[in-house]
């Protein structure tokens, strides 16, 4: 029904002009891929390196662009997108989170986040050599050993809880793994109210990510007290170099080593950018290195932030899904080892989704589904 | 044949052919009463005074299958209604997680077939009004995704897109999105409710939909004139569309004479302020008082049967069914006064000359081939076309 929609907000060629090619090996016309201008021995060490240990990445918007203009064709390639199949194959990608977010001020939360979850199934349902669907740390390797994208739905935003406890078991029913404790609803905005308490517990029986980029300060260090599991910040960059409000504070992220998390590094451009200059990989290698002496190795990881539309603002050296090799380059280039390249691209991603699960497994036996309500817990 | 005689061959027909019914608000009911603290109204025990559904009486009535109602209350709006519909169909999946022994998840006619045979309760669920879907084919499909396998088109109001039975008229029927929401029904396999809807969204969606369509819970207008009964020209289109109209039991809709008295009892809830649908201890204590003063005329047995045997008259005995609306009416009818009372209705059909061929059709093999029908239909449609985007928007205008 692609012909009813009319809200085109895709950057395309003008009318006529030829589309961009796809990148055909050996063509005369060839597009080089980021990676492929590497220096051939480091291009073989990471493309060795990610085919045992692919890039989870934590944050990607595509589901939002695919609810306004669904006809994208994600299998094949889209040059008015910076994410599909093809691209994410060539950056390495083994696993994604699809975000679910919804803005602050939608009029109804709820349903638009069930229609983005209705976009995504649709396109795990149409690719199905390119992605699969990912429920439970088992799929993670499962996928990677199938040669699919493990696909992870999530996170869903604070405000499109419905403010409960029942909705909330409905989108894990439905695929969902990831809640955002954003400071968009009553009992996330500062710290956590009974009832945020209550969505922690409830997230944490269950075996889904809680995320806490964009949390409030104080949120975040509640969180940390209260949760039962590792913690993941989505999409979050150094403050201590970008002031940006996604951004952690070396004192805010300083308990997750504790608590066993990670924190995926942002390629966002307002997030890493610098004194006035265009982001580049140079500054998100910076970003990584610092929270890496911050949190140590063990607790960082990826997030492109892809899933954007052609004209949307860029990192240079990291435009698209197909990029990764070009961060890992330069990170090869500062010194970094294998090991401590396969913890920030699959190793500790992986690690936490393996202990959500084993901390719900733990959990189950011993809580019931939680009928909390907020009325209750958190009366006017 | 006496009466007793009759009861035991019911008894011994429903072991083999149970009940499908097509509609119970237990979830509703635990919504209200406990806020769906399973552990405070244990159903695997008799309920009786506080709710028409539990366990033990579901067994005693030969249920075999139920389509537990997801409905919320068309007060709720937008978002509200959507988050009320997945914390109702969170209770049902709680409901069946709790009580493994007795109740199985049922997505398809097979499944129904599996959990008879496993002696299990087939749990269905069925949304009620297309308020729970916020005008959002997407959240359509989630609840699908979700194990709803109907939907009524509307409650008791107006949805933007088709119109009520016990509204004004608005779109007069289906609207373009409506017809597309019966046409993504169809695709997904989900069964269109055409109970609590306008006579005139009945025609148009039995005429759009290209699978069979059901009232889950609706009798028969020419027998009770009410507007929740369905007209006989529309139980005429049955045979042809394949469908199955499941009677209710419920006495304002059934009894003429009820039909009167409830008008004056829920004018009288209204004065006190509250809403005619309002199930709370209070509410029913004015009920009762209101009823001590003035006697209730009462439906019985007979008053189903005769619902019966027009329905089958006009439609055909391939074409009706049994939707009793257990929890969601403050009454029933004498005889059939909760879950455990189906097979006193299923004797009076007996008595009246039913067959046991005919028996089943009614209990079971009706509805189990609606649902299987509405599937092939679906897995069809699926081959030839994906996923409806359309919005309200750009089809009404």
């Amino acid at each position: 029904m692609a012909d009813l929609q009319d809200e085109a907000d895709v950057a395309t060629a003008g009318i006529g002009a030829p589309d961009r090619p796809t990148r055909k090996r050996g063509s005369q016309d060839e597009v080089v891929a980021p990676g492929d201008t590497l220096d051939p021995d480091v291009r073989a060490r990471i493309h060795a390196l990610l085919r045992a240990h692919p890039v989870a990445d934590g944050y990607n918007t595509l589901a939002q662009v695919l609810v306004n203009t669904p006809w994208h064709d994600v299998e094949l390639g889209e040059s008015s997108l910076d994410t599909d199949i093809p691209r994410l194959r060539h950056g390495g990608v083994g696993a994604q989170f699809w975000s679910l977010m919804v803005a602050a001020d939608c009029p109804d939360p709820v349903s638009a986040t069930l229609e983005r979850v209705d976009r995504l199934r649709t396109l795990v349902d149409a690719c199905p050599e390119g992605l699969r669907l990912a429920q439970a740390v088992g799929d993670l390797a499962d996928a990677r050993n199938h040669g699919r994208i493990a696909s992870l739905f999530g996170p869903v935003a604070a405000h499109a809880l419905g403010d409960s406890l029942g909705t909330v078991r409905a989108y894990h029913a439905l695929g969902v793994r990831a809640v955002a404790l954003t400071a968009t609803a009553s009992w996330t905005r500062a710290g956590l109210t009974r009832f945020g308490q209550e969505v922690v517990r409830e997230l944490n029986r269950l075996g889904m990510v809680i995320d806490l980029s964009g949390a409030a300060p104080e949120t975040v260090r509640q969180t940390l007290g209260a949760a039962k599991a590792p913690l993941i910040f989505t999409r979050s960059a150094a403050r201590a170099l970008t002031d940006h409000p996604l951004n952690v504070t070396d004192e805010v992220v300083g308990g997750l080593p504790e608590n066993g998390g990670v924190c995926l590094v942002s390629f966002s451009p307002a997030q890493v950018a610098r004194a006035g200059r265009a982001a580049s990989v140079q500054d998100v290698a910076d970003h990584v290195e610092h929270l890496r002496g911050v949190l140590g190795p063990d607790h960082i990881g990826l997030s492109g932030g892809y899933g954007l539309t052609a004209g949307a603002p860029r990192t240079v050296g990291l435009e698209d899904a197909s990029c990764y090799p070009v961060l890992l380059a330069e990170l090869i280039g500062r010194g970094w080892d294998d090991t401590e390249l396969a913890a920030l691209t699959w190793g500790n991603f992986a690690r936490v989704i393996r202990d959500v699960d084993f901390a719900a497994r733990a959990a189950q036996p011993r809580r019931g589904p939680s009928t909390a309500t907020i009325e209750d817990l958190d009366p006017a | 044949m006496s009466t007793v005689d009759h009861l035991a061959r019911a008894r011994t027909l429903l072991a083999q052919h149970p009940v499908v019914d097509g509609h119970n608000d237990l979830p509703w009911a635990l919504r209200k009463q406990v806020r769906y603290d399973l552990a405070r109204r244990d159903v695997g025990q008799d309920q009786t005074g506080h709710l028409h559904t539990d366990i033990p009486r579901l067994r005693a009535g030969g249920v075999g299958a139920q389509f537990w109602s997801v409905y919320v209350r068309t007060d709720l709006a937008g978002d509200e209604a959507v988050s009320a519909t997945l914390e109702q169909i969170d209770c049902v999946d709680q409901l069946i997680a709790r009580y493994p022994g007795d109740l199985a998840a049922a997505l398809t006619a097979d499944g129904m077939e599996k959990a008879r045979a496993a002696g299990r309760i087939a749990s269905l669920k069925g949304a009620e009004g297309g308020h729970s879907i916020n005008n959002s084919l997407a959240t359509l499909r989630a609840l699908y995704a979700l194990g709803v396998r109907y939907m009524t088109l509307t409650h008791n109001d107006n949805t933007a897109w088709a119109d009520s039975a016990t509204d004004a008229p608005g779109v007069g029927g289906l609207s373009p999105f409506g017809h597309e929401v019966v046409r993504e029904m169809n695709r997904l396999g989900m069964l269109v409710d055409l109970s609590h809807v306008a006579a005139t969204t009945m025609r148009d969606a039995v005429s759009t939909s290209t699978a069979p369509v059901i009232f889950s819970h609706s009798s028969a207008r020419a027998v009770c004139d009410h507007p929740r009964n369905v007209p006989d020209d529309v139980l005429a289109l049955l045979p042809s569309n394949g469908g199955v109209a499941m009677v209710t039991f419920v006495p304002k809709f059934i009894l003429p004479a009820a039909v009167e008295w409830t008008a004056a009892a829920d004018e009288n809830l209204r004065v006190h302020g509250l809403h005619a649908l309002d199930t709370s201890p209070e509410a029913m204590a004015l009920h009762a008082a209101f009823e001590a003063a003035h006697p209730r005329p009462v439906a019985t047995v007979v008053t189903v049967a005769d619902h019966l045997d027009h329905m089958r008259a006009v439609a055909g005995i391939d074409h009706v069914g049994i939707g009793g609306d257990y929890d969601g009416t403050a009454f029933t009818p004498s005889g059939l006064d909760d879950v455990s009372g189906y097979p006193n209705l299923i004797a009076e059909l007996l008595s009246r000359g039913w067959s046991e061929g005919d028996v089943a059709k009614l209990t079971w093999g009706n509805a189990v081939r609606v649902l299987r029908d509405a599937e092939a239909v679906g897995r069809e449609e699926r081959s030839r076309r994906g996923p409806s985007n359309a919005t309200r928007e750009s089809l009404d205008g």
